[in-house]
Formats: structure tokens, C-alpha cells, sequence
């Protein structure tokens, strides 16, 4: 790798692939006991007797494995700067304990700011995949990266 | 017991609050967001946000744990939810913010194949300063009555009651 990847060097249609999040039991249920104690999150039984038919991960929990894995293998070497938010999340099949997650990122799109010429914005399609490549979940992410042309040179 | 019928576009609630703790913010960020400005202060103080900031997914979790809370006090028959259709994160969270969450029923609609209902939500969560800090619009899935199963579904409804709903994050089954 050489040098920071900048929003010039970003292109539309970039993929990457990167992440081995290993679901545990014992997460899923810590997660949800904190933050959405639903009984599908948090109980085998009664998980069981609902329509999932057995535990499953927190949604939001979801999201939160995606950035661990963006944190360990897309923004290091990355000029980025926080992200505005996303749109379009889907959560498309649940997480069940011993699922084994993956991320296949593409750059969807490219807009300079407005109001920060040292700034821009890069929409970007996470897609999360299981070991079976049958995908979890999808979102698109709002990245702010540093331009180049604004920083110090390296 | 509340039902998907008894949720209609415009009603509006406050979920209660929460206080946010940088012991809370660090735990949350060596986790799921190993980052310097959600681990440390020292470092955070140095960022562009000049101090130590919650995650972005740390916000949407306490937002969830809000919503829980407060379907639970109302018995409300939530069974998950298909998606989000848009997250902002306007402004930090900050180490010692009370945060709180107001909600708006935007919109709601049948599942044309399971004894259930959507519906479409804004919720926003405000700082102890009156500042909003996130968005997320969102759609929730809630059980029908079984009373009323045997009936033709209900016409999806909308705040605005303009046309026919497009909703956005729906499951493929419904």
C-alpha cells in the first residue's frame, strides 16, 4: 500500500472484499441484553416459538459487526473522515449464532461537497455475506473522504 | 396488548432518556469501532471533533434500546423489522449527553401474505440542548389482531394521504 487512499483516487465500481466476523451465542445475547432486549434476540426458547425459530442477532447488531470489519480492513489507509449516515438498509436474512460474516463493499457513487472543498462524499454498497455467500445484509453508505488537493502533502 | 390496527400515521411519542458515559462510549467503540475518537480522550481531543464521541452505531443502538423500552411499557406487538430507509448522524454524542428519541408513524400498510402490519417511522433523537443528533427513518413490523384475520386486510394509510404508498425497504414476501 503506498500512501493514503484520497476521495481522487476513490472510483466508481471499486470492490472489495474483506472480514471474518465469527458469530457467537454468547455476543448475540450480551448485544441484545444491552440494546434490544427482544426476546429472539435474547432467549433460545423463546426464540424457538417465534417466527425466526431460533436466536437471532440484533439487526443494529448486525451493523455493528459491519464496521468492526470496515474498521480492521477498509479504513486503515483510507483519508476518510466519519460517514454522514446511510439509506436503503436491508436486512434481508437473520444472523444466527456460528455464522461466519463477510463484507463485499462497491463505490456507487461520487459527489464533491458543497460547503467543504476539502471534503467529499462517496456513496458506497456494503453488502454482508455469510460462509454459505448468502448475504445478510445490505446498506449504502454516505463516506466522507479527505480531496487530496486540500491536504499537506504526505 | 397493542396491535399494528391500533398504530396510525401521525401519532407522535417521547421515549424516554438516556445518559451516555465515555466508559460506555469506549466499551461500545473497542467492540465495533476501534477508531481514536470513540476509544480515547487524549486522542479524540486532537480529531476534528475535539473530544471523545460515541459511534454512530453505538447512537442507533441506544435508539433501539429506547424504542424497546417503550414498546415494551405499551405492550406493543412488535415482531422486527425489514430495514431502514435512511440513518443520519447530524451531530456527536457526547460523553455525559442525556439523549432522548422523539417518534412520528409516517405511514402504515397490511403484509399482503402474514398476519402482519408495517410501519413506517421517523424517529429523532435530541441531545440534553434541544439539538438533533440522528435520524433514522425506519420501517417496524407489528402482529395483526387475530380477531380481525378473517377480515379483507385493511388500505395501507399515509400522514399525508396522498395516493398509493411506494414503500421502500419491504421484505421480498409481502
Amino acid at each position: 500500500m503506498k500512501g493514503l487512499i484520497y476521495f481522487e483516487d476513490v472510483t466508481v465500481g471499486d470492490t472489495h472484499r474483506f472480514g471474518h466476523y465469527e458469530v457467537t451465542r454468547e455476543e448475540i445475547i450480551e448485544y441484545a441484553r444491552q440494546f434490544d432486549p427482544q426476546p429472539f434476540h435474547l432467549d433460545e426458547e423463546a426464540a424457538r416459538r417465534s417466527m425466526f425459530g431460533g436466536l437471532i442477532a440484533s439487526g443494529w447488531h448486525t451493523g455493528a459487526m459491519l464496521m468492526r470489519m470496515v474498521c480492521d480492513h477498509a479504513i486503515p489507509g483510507s483519508a476518510t473522515t466519519g460517514a454522514l449516515g446511510f439509506d436503503d438498509l436491508k436486512w434481508l436474512k437473520p444472523v444466527r449464532p456460528g455464522d461466519i460474516l463477510s463484507v463485499e463493499t462497491v463505490v456507487r457513487e461520487k459527489t464533491e461537497s458543497r460547503s467543504r472543498p476539502d471534503i467529499g462524499v462517496v456513496k458506497i454498497e456494503s453488502r454482508v455475506h455469510d460462509q454459505r455467500g448468502e448475504t445478510k445484509m445490505t446498506l449504502f453508505s454516505l463516506v466522507l473522504y479527505r480531496r487530496r488537493a486540500a491536504s499537506p502533502p504526505a | 396488548m397493542k396491535y399494528w390496527e391500533d398504530i396510525k400515521p401521525g401519532d407522535t411519542s417521547t421515549l424516554g432518556s438516556y445518559t451516555v458515559t465515555a466508559e460506555e462510549i469506549i466499551a461500545f467503540a473497542k467492540k465495533y469501532d476501534p477508531q481514536p475518537f470513540h476509544l480515547d480522550e487524549e486522542a479524540a481531543r486532537r480529531t476534528i471533533f475535539g473530544g471523545l464521541i460515541a459511534s454512530g452505531w453505538h447512537s442507533c443502538a441506544i435508539m433501539m434500546r429506547l424504542s424497546v423500552d417503550a414498546m415494551r411499557r405499551e405492550e406493543m406487538a412488535g415482531v422486527g423489522s425489514p430495514g431502514i430507509d435512511s440513518c443520519r448522524w447530524h451531530k456527536p454524542v457526547r460523553a455525559g449527553d442525556t439523549v432522548t428519541v422523539r417518534t412520528e408513524i409516517t405511514e402504515t400498510w397490511p403484509s399482503r401474505t402474514k398476519p402482519l402490519g408495517f410501519v413506517r417511522r421517523k424517529a429523532e433523537m435530541l441531545n440534553q440542548h434541544g439539538e438533533v443528533v440522528l435520524t433514522v427513518i425506519g420501517v417496524g413490523m407489528f402482529s395483526r389482531r387475530a380477531d380481525r384475520l378473517g377480515e379483507p386486510p385493511p388500505k395501507a394509510r399515509r400522514a399525508d394521504q396522498l395516493g398509493e404508498p411506494q414503500p421502500k425497504a419491504r421484505r421480498a414476501d409481502t
